[in-house]
């Protein structure tokens, strides 16, 4: 695709170039008038409204188009504006503008140089004192240390363009200050403005068509494979796939803290981590919906930590506990280390599946057999049939037990509903309802009033928590 | 002293880098001549020869094994001054070329970009060329038949640099800079209009060193003035 760019920036700022050209004719160009600073009179200044109309009438569009196509002119640094020069808009009004000297003109072949930046940046220093802008004043000390072998060479050329600058008139000078300040503008825009200069990211899509194929029987082969496969694949039905997709969506809305919003209050913009808090993995009391989240699925209880803490529990009272011991451990070998693995499938054979072993789970002897086979060549999948077993059975069997059982009736009669933050009547006691502001705009002056007010605001966050 | 000479050199090559680049400015402008032309031809003639000589120098001073370590620091960190140096000249060329070619002057069809300059650039090629005046001696079609001499020039420069670059061993990263940053703030000793009495260019404040000064004298005049009647009533009454 480096091509491609090289192709089109060119054409396009070759287009750009040729509009500029065209506005200068004497007869057909746009009007040029006087620019009068206090003493000096300064020639070829445009207004924006005479931009926009030269546009619509040479080709012919609206001003909408004129408008933006001028804008482009402007952004790629063509034309500069005189009054506001940061601003790079064309604004269809009698603001003035000015023609950027072609030494100016956007070029691929002499991209802007860091070397003429820091040479740009010494000056601008000299002029003004050593009074640079922020952004400015970075860049400075950055090339500093870049090319600082050089940085004699940047200082010595600055006060020598200054003092060559002073060979011309006032007018003209004025003049390459503000041709310069244009040009720097548009290639090293202050943080926060787009750059016209840069691309943005290419499309791959060429390497495609870049690997031709020679269209022969091997080609054809794989296609033909390729399309059995495909129609082979397992389909199910839109209307089936969306009765679904509805069904998961009503289910899990109201508990879905972006969609119904979540009690006490979103810490992110209270700052109250009572949320967090509330639902962290182990915590005494789960809150309802928690709790109302084990019934949907198998896998949202195992998924839990406090579920399956319960669940287990549970097991332990039905005396089949070690169904879900032998899963853990499963996912334990299916996860765990490589060089465990053996020594794990061994520990899971004696323990679990050995004849006459401790905590012996009940697997169909099909499995078994196919298992037993396995163990001889262990890896990290050997128990995977075995392991999908027991998880239906618990799925199937002791799942749907616990759901009906009082031990988890309890569970949902003490979940506890957090209480929403209360709007104090007292505005001074009244939680922060705005975000805090970044660390990183603490100066270390300003911290302790800062640091007095979010005192304030955790002690009475705190006291409202309680109440 | 060799030292001092180098110097000396570096700073007439870097006079007329500056003086070379703001002509090129010019270019394709309103401000754009025959005249102008010329003045590039022979600021970049000067360039030339000051290249050669600083080359010649600074080479015999690296190649002298005679020479202290401070010495040698000192005449690595002018070596790469120069180096720098010369890739700007030689930038400046190419673009003096390109722009040459894009806005040749006898042909009528292509308008000159109307830049706001009105002034000639005859001052800065003076100070390049150090004499008082310029003398234009080359003929109405300067322009178009400059761009030959310019090309074979640029690739001549090229050719310097890339043997400067192979002959001599000075690894530029090892060079420190004198200057701290903000340097270029102190007003030098060296000669020149400093930048301590620089007249802050901006657009609302006008001043021109000539009407400040009147002003000055009036003020003094009328001060010395005041004070003789001061004096002459006291002493009448």
């Amino acid at each position: 695709m480096e091509k491609l760019r090289e192709y089109w920036v060119p054409k396009v700022l070759g287009e750009m170039e040729r509009v500029i050209v065209g506005m200068q004719d004497p007869d057909m160009g746009v009007k040029m008038r006087n620019q009068r600073l206090l003493i000096t009179v300064i020639p070829h200044a445009m207004t924006g409204s005479d931009i926009v109309e030269w546009l619509i009438q040479k080709f012919s569009i609206s001003e909408e188009e004129s408008l933006h196509l001028g804008n482009l002119i402007v952004k790629h640094g063509y034309i500069y504006p005189l009054k506001d020069p940061q601003c790079l808009v064309l604004r269809a009004d009698d603001s003035p503008y000015r023609f950027q000297t072609p030494y100016f003109w956007m070029s691929t072949k002499w991209p802007a140089a860091e070397l003429d930046y820091a040479i740009y940046l010494a000056k601008k220093n000299i002029r003004k004192q050593g009074d640079l802008i922020e952004h400015e004043k970075d860049y400075y000390n950055q090339l500093h240390k870049k090319i600082n072998h050089t940085w004699d060479f940047v200082v010595m050329q600055a006060r020598e363009q200054l003092r060559a600058a002073k060979q011309r008139r006032k007018g003209d000078r004025i003049v390459i200050e503000c041709q310069e300040q244009a040009y720097w503008l548009v290639n090293r825009p202050p943080p926060g403005v787009l750059n016209v200069m840069e691309q943005g990211p290419e499309r791959g899509n060429c390497y495609t068509t870049r690997v031709q194929m020679t269209k022969n029987m091997d080609f054809y082969k794989r296609e033909i494979e390729y399309c059995k496969k495909a129609m082979g694949r397992t389909r199910v039905k839109s209307s089936i796939c969306l009765e679904a997709y509805l069904k998961f969506n009503d289910q899990y809305m109201p508990h879905d803290p972006i969609m119904s919003g979540c009690l006490p209050s979103n810490p992110w913009i209270t700052d109250d981590t009572d949320y967090w808090s509330m639902n962290a993995p182990t915590v005494t009391t789960p809150t309802k919906l928690r709790v109302e989240r084990w019934a949907f699925n198998f896998g949202e209880l195992l998924g839990d930590p406090l579920g399956h803490i319960q669940f287990m529990e549970f097991l332990k009272k039905e005396f089949s506990a070690e169904n879900l011991s032998f899963w853990e451990a499963c996912e334990d070998l299916r996860y765990g280390e490589q060089s465990k693995i053996a020594e794990s499938v061994d520990s899971v054979y004696q323990q679990f599946l050995a004849p006459g072993a401790t905590r012996w789970v009940n697997i169909d002897s099909k499995t078994m057999e196919k298992t037993l086979e396995g163990i001889r060549r262990p890896h990290r999948y050997v128990m995977d049939d075995a392991q999908m077993h027991i998880y239906m059975l618990m799925k199937k069997d002791s799942y749907p037990r616990f759901l009906k059982s009082d031990m988890y009736k309890t569970l949902l009669a003490e979940a506890v509903i957090p209480p929403e933050t209360k709007k104090r009547v007292f505005p001074f006691m009244r939680k922060q309802r705005h975000s805090s502001p970044s660390p990183a705009l603490l100066l270390p002056s300003e911290q302790d009033p800062k640091g007095e007010d979010k005192n304030k605001a955790l002690a009475s966050a705190a006291g409202g928590g309680e109440g | 002293m060799a030292k001092e000479e180098c110097k000396a050199l570096l700073d007439a090559l870097n006079r007329v880098t500056a003086c070379y680049r703001h002509m090129v400015l010019s270019v394709g402008g309103t401000a754009d001549s025959q005249n102008l032309r010329e003045e590039l031809k022979q600021t970049r003639q000067k360039a030339h020869d000051l290249a050669v000589a600083n080359r010649n120098k600074l080479t015999a001073a690296l190649k002298d094994k005679n020479v202290s370590k401070e010495d040698k620091a000192e005449f690595e960190r002018l070596w790469v001054i120069f180096s720098t140096c010369l890739e700007i000249l030689e930038t400046d060329m190419k673009r003096a070329l390109e722009l040459g070619l894009e806005f040749p002057l006898n042909v009528p069809k292509k308008h000159l970009i109307q830049t706001g300059m009105s002034g000639g650039t005859a001052g800065v090629a003076a100070r390049a060329m150090s004499v008082q005046n310029m003398k234009y001696e080359a003929e109405r079609n300067i322009d178009e038949v400059d761009l030959k001499d310019l090309e074979q020039e640029i690739h001549k420069v090229g050719e310097m640099m890339y043997e400067m670059e192979m002959k001599v061993n000075v690894p530029q990263w090892t060079v420190e800079a004198k200057q701290d940053p903000g340097a270029e703030l102190k007003s030098t000793t060296s000669a020149g209009a400093s930048s301590g009495g620089f007249v802050s260019i901006e657009e609302r404040k006008g001043f021109c060193d000539i009407s400040k000064l009147l002003a000055a004298i009036v003020f003094s005049a009328v001060l010395i003035l005041a004070v003789i009647l001061a004096v002459c009533v006291v002493k009448l009454s």
